[in-house]
């Protein structure tokens, strides 16, 4: 007994560390499968917690009967079910099983037994623990589960089999006696009240399945799940090269655990049937609805599988879903594989006769009954298919809208001719293309499935688990992604503009909140900032992207309070830029050839959209069933403009230099755009006309209220007005007006023979700036008419002098009483002629004109002649005034008559002046250095050099050193030096060059760049002897662009490039990524 | 020398010409120097180099000057440090030898005699001329106003001695 008692206390020890990990109290009054053999060691009381000897030992004191050895007790439990076995000690017993219970049980029913008193009471008391322990034992024998299962099917099919073989083999009797005993352990407290230890046969159940399901369903479950992955399958996260195989997992996963259900509620129907049958006995204690305990049984077992799944099966059971959903939604799973893999197929809704949606559904579908059934399709379920939906959106968006900025072509079509600045009918009912296909796709597809698969789940089948707000809801957070995704790319819609219109109707449906304006406006900037703003962009590439910008931004939103809160940053950028005044002028000065040309470009492009538009529409029913006629290919898009692909964000940030030429064109020298809107009647009407009382004009329609989040001073503008707002952003207007002065006068003064361009920009300007503003310009456009007139008067004074003439080419000359700017027509070097040769002046009014310097220099003699002689004229037809020349301001014709050739060149006065001074009454060679001609000519050594490099480069002159000479053959390189004579016949008698030079240009170019590159190398050596003996690529680049003085052209690439030759020609070596000259 | 060959032809603007005048002086020296570094490397002399060291400031320059064979000094390198007044070229520049030498015009702590440098300078010398004058005083070192009284008189006496003495002082300083 001793030891017995040991055991015991060992074992209950271990149960209590079994209790601790599976929250188990309840006891397990029968062995699993062989009663017989373990019926003792099972230490469990028939609904006792103490330990069965204990339990014994009482109920033989109280029962009186120990007259057996206390031994036998233990044999006498030993007998199985359902078999009653005499025994000493046990009579009583005998005396029950020998008659059916039933009997004792309906009697004890009819007529309860006065409450036990004394030894008596302890006796019946026994008797009915004991009578009840039989029929306990009986139960559970009954329903008890199979103890081990070793292949997935074990207890699956053979389980219940044996089960019924057992109750077969037994008969009816024993199905008899089941349902008395059930009778007895169910209504223990009235039929066997004096049983202490009773307990509740539906709650062991509960407990027996959960143990039977922790220690033999869970290893089978990670077992299916982990025998078939491989490492691989493990690290692809996404797991969509494997869906078949999570497929299987997924499918022998519910296999198993619908065996598994099966078993369970085998039991659990047992159990249910004989309660019910009890219970129609008695009617009156029907105290529990023995459906209500099934519910909660097949609540509990659910729970319990669904809390006890395994991360392996809800990755499976994930990527099942996904695919399954994807298909059925029309997003591809492969689509997201490497980037370019499945580049063709775009998600588009299924149509419905697509076979492979349908197949997918049917799967779905399929799958969800068992899942429902096992308890998989729980609250994590749900999650878990929330979240995939969420993500198929999500793909959805991204995929099947990215760059499709199509707008909804009727309409398009109706405003394509005036569609360059033609303003946009506000169109807030009509939806664009994207966003009727998205909700249709929500509704028709998403919101679909979404019902499909929860009615499937749902407990409650009465209710319907999506409801018609649902779908909206779906809808307006589909509208979000498409704002996001939009906002996204909203530069480069800002880029491709104009054919970008379709992106911006999804953009106005979507940003409809404050919220969504701002996160516009944040992540727009950024952009901004990261793509536009920085050394690398062209101020030209800018202001082109801030047209577009200022067109965008008034399509999506006539208010201008989205373009105001992206534009500061632009703004001020702009200031930093100095020539940003200027190329707006000149964009503005555009001339109508220019204009004409960009035309005719925008127009070619256009033809060119269109033939891909044709194009792509009759290839899309090719494309299968992934693409809806609504929603074109991306690549015919991308064909159109040269668009960045949104999916490859290294390539997005070099494009705009291509994308901004694509949308603004190849004139990528001049902002011709702004010459084009300028005359655009539309733009110049509206500009003009600002109604000061729009806001009470009752018949405008399209009047909307001030948008929410206008800031405190808004004042709502009438119109687009791209000019007006890109001279707004360079400053204040006299900025603007004062550069415009400058470029102006520098036209004016250039060899044009008409200002029409000038003039006609001008009376615009003053339309949007006033009279009194531009009033210089007017002046100076005066003075130049002024200036012809007075020119022809005083030619005709002079012409009688010298009768040189020509009437055909009527060069104005002008000067103002102290500001004169010369205009020299002078066949130069040929001084027999200069005296006839036509000098003509312009006179402006020094007041009017921006401040011009003087540069002194002596004008070859026979000019200076003429100069005086017209001044003459001049003081004669306007006595009390003075001219003052700015010599160098004037153009000049040239002609040079060389030995071999005559070169005829239009230059500037002080270059004609510096060839001048290379003619040399001398027969020797005429050179000349630029000390020489500063002392000749008394000009500033800057001019000199400027003009001798552009006679050099105009093959005139060749420099050797400090020397230029005349170059007196064009091919002087091929003939010997020697050998060309002075010329006798040139009326210059210029000198014979005496070098060779190289003639060829391109050659000329190659050993310029060999050159520079030795100089280079010079500096690199010497900066890295000197500097310092190790450099990095950085600090060798920025030194380079500091210390030379004609500029550093090369980039940091270049300059590496460079670096990396001497490194292979052994000149220098990398040490810890740092230059540094080998040593010798 | 060729130094507006990268400048495009006929590209002095108007708006240029008027603005080109008076710059302080400190930025003529700059601009100078850079005149005078674009012409060290075009066209360089043999065994003498300059640059301006590291830290961005044009007014301070590092060289380095090769011994002339035939002298003590064969096969030796000197770096030097110049710092230009910020009216350079109308001062001279303050030169040091860094590098430790033996020399009789040298001191110890590498400051130079050298009229050149000093009340003989004009603005007609530049950079290049400066070491080529140092470069050739290694050669033919002044005697009659020596720095160093040893060395003067053992480049007479003893130039074994001499050649030992440079040999022990001249230590390649690294960079930085």
């Amino acid at each position: 007994m001793a030891a017995a008692v040991a055991t015991s206390s060992w074992k209950s020890r271990r149960r209590r560390v079994y209790q601790s990990v599976f929250q188990t109290d309840i006891s397990q009054p029968t062995p699993y499968s062989t009663p017989s053999a373990r019926f003792t060691e099972q230490g469990q009381p028939f609904g006792g917690h103490l330990p069965l000897s204990d339990l014994d030992r009482q109920l033989h004191h109280a029962s009186r009967t120990l007259a057996a050895s206390p031994d036998a007790a233990p044999a006498a439990r030993q007998p199985p079910p359902g078999q009653l076995q005499t025994g000493d000690g046990l009579y009583r017993r005998d005396a029950v099983a020998s008659s059916p219970f039933a009997p004792t049980a309906t009697a004890s029913f009819a007529s309860p037994q006065p409450l036990p008193t004394g030894p008596r009471g302890q006796q019946d008391a026994a008797e009915d623990q004991m009578r009840y322990d039989r029929a306990w034992h009986v139960v559970t024998s009954r329903i008890v589960l199979p103890a081990s299962a070793t292949a997935e099917d074990s207890f699956g099919t053979l389980a219940p089999d044996s089960q019924y073989s057992q109750g077969g083999g037994q008969g009816v009797s024993s199905e008899a006696q089941f349902y008395e005993a059930l009778g007895l352990v169910v209504n223990a407290p009235k039929v066997l009240p004096r049983a202490a230890h009773t307990e509740d046969i539906l709650s062991w159940h509960t407990q027996q399945v959960r143990k039977h399901f922790a220690q033999h369903v869970l290893p089978l479950l990670s077992a299916c799940a982990e025998g078939l992955l491989d490492e691989e399958d493990l690290r692809d996260s996404t797991g969509r090269g494997s869906y078949e195989k999570h497929m299987i997992i997924v499918m022998s996963s519910v296999r198993t655990l619908e065996a598994a259900m099966r078993l369970y509620s085998y039991g659990m129907q047992l159990l249910v049937r004989g309660i019910q049958r009890v219970q129609t006995v008695d009617k009156e204690n029907a105290a529990t609805d023995p459906e209500l305990v099934a519910g909660r049984f097949r609540r509990d077992v659910h729970s319990l599988v669904s809390n006890s799944a395994s991360p392996q099966l809800i990755r499976s059971l994930r990527v099942v879903l996904l695919h399954l959903a994807g298909n059925i939604l029309g997003v591809p799973a492969q689509k997201r594989g490497v980037n370019g893999e499945g580049e063709g197929v775009r998600p588009a809704p299924p149509s419905d006769n697509d076979l492979n949606s349908l197949a997918a559904r049917k799967r779905l579908l399929e799958l969800l009954d068992p899942l429902y059934s096992v308890g998989l399709a729980g609250e994590r379920f749900q999650i878990l298919f929330a979240e995939i939906m969420d993500g198929i959106m999500c793909d959805f968006v991204k995929g099947a809208y990215a760059g499709v900025w199509v707008a909804s072509s009727e309409k398009h079509g109706l405003f394509r001719g005036s569609a360059v600045t033609g303003p946009r009918p506000i169109a807030r009912a009509v939806s664009s293309p994207c966003v009727v296909s998205l909700s249709d796709w929500v509704e028709n597809h998403y919101a679909r499935l979404a019902i499909e698969v929860l009615s499937r789940i749902s407990d409650d089948p009465s209710q319907s688990p999506v409801t018609l707000s649902d779908v909206k809801t779906y809808q307006s957070l589909a509208l979000g992604r498409l704002a996001s995704l939009r906002i996204s790319e909203l530069f480069d819609i800002v880029l491709a503009w104009p054919s970008s219109r379709g992106a911006l109707d999804d953009l106005r449906a979507a940003i409809t909140t404050p919220a969504r304006r701002l996160q516009l406006t944040d992540c727009f900037a950024a952009q901004l900032q990261r793509r536009l703003l920085h050394p690398g962009r062209s101020t030209l590439e800018i202001l082109q992207t801030y047209i577009a910008m200022i067109r965008t931004f008034h399509a999506l939103d006539h208010s201008k309070v989205l373009l105001s809160r992206v534009s500061p940053s632009l703004q001020l950028y702009l200031c930093g830029r100095e020539d940003a005044v200027r190329i707006v002028v000149t964009g503005l000065l555009a001339s109508p050839d220019e204009i004409r040309a960009a035309r005719n470009e925008r127009q070619m492009r256009e033809e060119q959209e269109g033939t891909p538009r044709g194009g792509r529409q009759a290839r899309t029913p090719q494309n299968g069933a992934f693409m809806t006629p609504a929603l074109p290919p991306r690549r015919g898009l991308r064909s159109r403009h040269g668009t960045p692909d949104v999916e490859e964000p290294g390539v997005r940030d070099v494009p705009p230099a291509s994308a901004a030429s694509a949308g603004g064109g190849t004139h990528s020298t001049k902002l011709v755009e702004l010459a084009l809107l300028m005359t655009d009647p539309i733009q110049s009407r509206r500009a003009g006309g600002a109604d000061e009382d729009a806001d009470l004009d009752w018949n405008d329609l399209s009047w909307l209220p001030d948008p929410i989040d206008a800031g405190a001073n808004y004042k709502r503008p009438r119109s687009e007005d791209v000019i007006g707002t890109l001279i707004s952003a360079l400053g204040s207007p006299d900025t603007f007006i004062r550069e415009f002065q400058v470029i102006v006068a520098e036209r004016l003064l250039s060899d044009q023979a008409r200002f029409d361009q000038e003039v006609r920009v001008l009376n615009l300007l003053k339309k949007r700036f006033g009279e009194a503003a531009l009033q210089n310009c007017d002046v100076m456009i005066r003075d130049i008419h002024d200036s012809r007139r007075l020119d022809g008067a005083i030619r005709k004074v002079q012409g009688v002098k010298d009768g040189g003439e020509q009437p055909g080419t009527p060069r104005p000359a002008a000067t103002t009483p102290t500001n004169p700017a010369p205009r020299l027509r002078a066949a130069a070097p040929s001084s027999p002629a200069s005296a006839g040769a036509p000098y003509h002046a312009r006179i402006l009014s020094r007041l009017f004109w921006p401040n011009l310097e003087r540069e002194h220099f002596l004008l070859p003699t026979p000019v200076q002649d003429q100069q005086k002689d017209y001044e003459q004229g001049y003081e004669h037809l306007k006595a009390s005034r003075k001219l003052t020349w700015l010599n160098q301001l004037g153009q000049a014709t040239v002609e040079l008559e060389l030995q071999d050739r005559t070169v005829t060149l239009d230059c500037k006065t002080y270059e004609a002046t510096v060839i001048y001074a290379f003619q040399s009454p001398d027969p020797g060679p005429a050179r000349r250095t630029v000390s020489d001609l500063e002392e000749q000519l008394q000009m500033d050594d800057d001019l000199i050099s400027s003009a001798l490099s552009f006679w050099v480069s105009k093959g005139v002159l060749s420099r050797r050193g400090d020397v230029y000479t005349v170059l007196e053959t064009a091919a002087s390189s091929s003939s010997p030096p020697s050998s060309s004579p002075a010329s006798p016949t040139s009326a210059e008698a210029l000198p014979p060059p005496t070098e060779s030079e190289p003639a060829a240009p391109a050659v000329v170019v190659d050993e310029k760049e060999a050159q520079r590159r030795a100089v280079y190398w010079q500096y690199i050596r010497g900066m890295l002897t000197n500097a310092a003996a190790t450099m990095p690529l950085g600090q060798m680049a920025m030194m380079m662009k500091m210390l030379i003085a004609d500029g550093f052209p090369w980039s940091n690439e270049e300059l590496q490039e460079f670096l990396a030759e001497k490194v292979g020609e052994g000149e220098l070596e990398i040490v810890g990524g740092k230059y540094r000259l080998v040593k010798k | 020398m060729e130094d507006i060959q990268n400048s495009a032809p006929g590209s002095v603007p108007a708006g240029k010409l008027g603005a080109r005048k008076g710059a302080d002086p400190s930025q003529n020296a700059a601009k100078r120097l850079q005149t005078e570094l674009m012409q060290l490397m075009t066209s360089p002399a043999p065994g003498v180099s300059a640059f301006p060291s590291g830290d961005g400031n044009l007014l301070a320059w590092n060289a380095t000057i090769e011994g002339p064979a035939d002298t003590p000094y064969s096969g030796l390198t000197f770096k030097l440090s110049f710092e230009f007044p910020s009216n350079y070229p109308y001062a001279p520049p303050t030169v040091l030898y860094k590098t430790p030498i033996y020399h009789p015009n040298v001191d110890f702590s590498g400051r130079i005699c050298l009229d050149i440098l000093k009340d003989k300078w004009t603005p007609a010398y530049n950079i290049q001329s400066v070491l080529l004058s140092l470069q050739s005083l290694l050669g033919e070192p002044n005697n009659a106003s020596p720095l160093n009284g040893e060395a003067a008189e053992l480049w007479d006496k003893d130039p074994a001695l001499f050649k030992g003495k440079v040999m022990d002082r001249h230590k390649d300083i690294g960079d930085d």
